[in-house]
């Protein structure tokens, strides 16, 4: 009987609390966007009080982000493989948040160049950690599926990428520059971040999407798909950032809401996880 | 495949999709040395077992324990 009850009812799976605070999280995410691009056009002068709160707003949602998926995985039970996953999830956007604080108190309080600073070893601790995070994810279908097929072709993609970066952007830009234009720290972290994007988010986004895959549509695949177009969203925008930044076409307020959307998709994937965790 | 069988794939497919399910089945049958069409409830606590093994780590543990009572229930 129950049985059936699962069978006819996949679509209820949602509560309305995730729902609403999906909702509620994209509207959080859409003001910044609204004070973002006033921030770029002037219509809130830099300098001003006005201008100060809107950096700090997007600054915390990030914390606020990391909260809510540390909170899920604690309520899964972080001795649990799965709780562990997504507290390593947690983990990384929590690196990624203090990035954020760093650089904010860096950029508008000290009014130092941030880039790069001690922000980035926490913003490259995100790709250490969403990497835990998916391995460990991925060694749990070992039983359930070949998962050697999704290692090789998430690693092919992996060194297509690589090779791609060199040739479009670290030969004829960032190596070019060198340390006489970069410096050491600019160097490392204007290699680092591109291929970190494609080693440490796509390739591992591709691997689990292709282990997750063995689930097909069954809801515990559900939050894992939507931690997919996360890390997917990440990267694109690392490598818009990036290619904005070295074509000098100037940085818009999408790339700025690049991130803030990357770790809002983790977040609602954290959400929907914890109701298809949930049996009844 | 037995009612058995079709009890667990209905109880556990929603979960963790069609396949995956029919692997939780098979790896049970396997382990005792029958086919799918053969397996009864008298083979719950392999089945119980065999679940707890392939799903343990990617679900938690007490949503295990939920679906393997629902499959009990499910049989009675």
């Amino acid at each position: 009987m129950s049985a059936t009850r699962h069978r006819e009812a996949p679509a209820g799976v949602l509560s309305s609390l995730t729902k609403i605070g999906a909702i509620a999280l994209l509207a959080l995410v859409a003001v910044y966007g609204v004070l973002s691009a006033g921030m770029g056009t002037d219509a809130i002068p830099e300098g001003s009080v006005a201008y100060a709160a809107a950096y700090w707003y997007g600054t915390l949602l990030q914390v606020f982000f990391a909260a809510i998926i540390i909170a899920v995985a604690v309520n899964i039970g972080v001795r649990q493989n799965v709780g562990k996953q997504w507290l390593l999830v947690g983990l990384g956007v929590a690196a990624f948040a203090i990035g954020d604080i760093i650089w904010t108190v860096l950029e508008l309080h000290l009014g130092l160049d941030p880039y790069p600073s001690v922000a980035d070893v926490f913003y490259v601790l995100e790709y250490a950690f969403f990497v835990a995070a998916v391995v460990l994810a991925i060694r749990g279908y070992r039983a359930l599926t070949d998962v050697r097929l999704p290692i090789l072709v998430a690693g092919s993609v992996a060194i297509g990428l690589v090779v791609l970066i060199h040739e479009l952007l670290l030969r004829p830009y960032i190596f070019a520059a060198g340390t006489e234009e970069l410096g050491l720290g600019g160097l490392v972290v204007s290699t680092l971040y591109p291929l970190g994007d494609a080693l440490f988010m796509v390739a591992p986004a591709i691997a689990l999407a292709l282990a997750v895959r063995t689930l097909g549509t069954g809801r515990l695949a559900w939050p894992w798909w939507i931690v997919v177009v996360g890390a997917l969203v990440f990267a694109v925008t690392d490598a818009g950032y990036a290619y904005a930044d070295w074509a000098g076409i100037g940085l818009t307020a999408i790339l700025d809401l690049g991130w803030l959307t990357a770790n809002l998709v983790f977040a609602i994937a954290a959400l929907v996880a914890r109701d298809a965790y949930r049996t009844r | 495949m037995s009612e058995f069988s079709n009890t667990v794939v209905s109880t556990l497919g929603p979960f963790v999709g069609q396949t995956a399910a029919d692997t939780c089945v098979r790896a049970t049958a396997l382990s005792l040395g029958k086919t799918t069409d053969d397996l009864s409830a008298a083979d719950l606590p392999a089945l119980g077992a065999n679940v707890r093994r392939l799903l343990g780590p990617i679900a938690p543990a007490a949503v295990i324990e939920d679906l393997i009572a629902e499959i009990e229930r499910g049989i009675a």
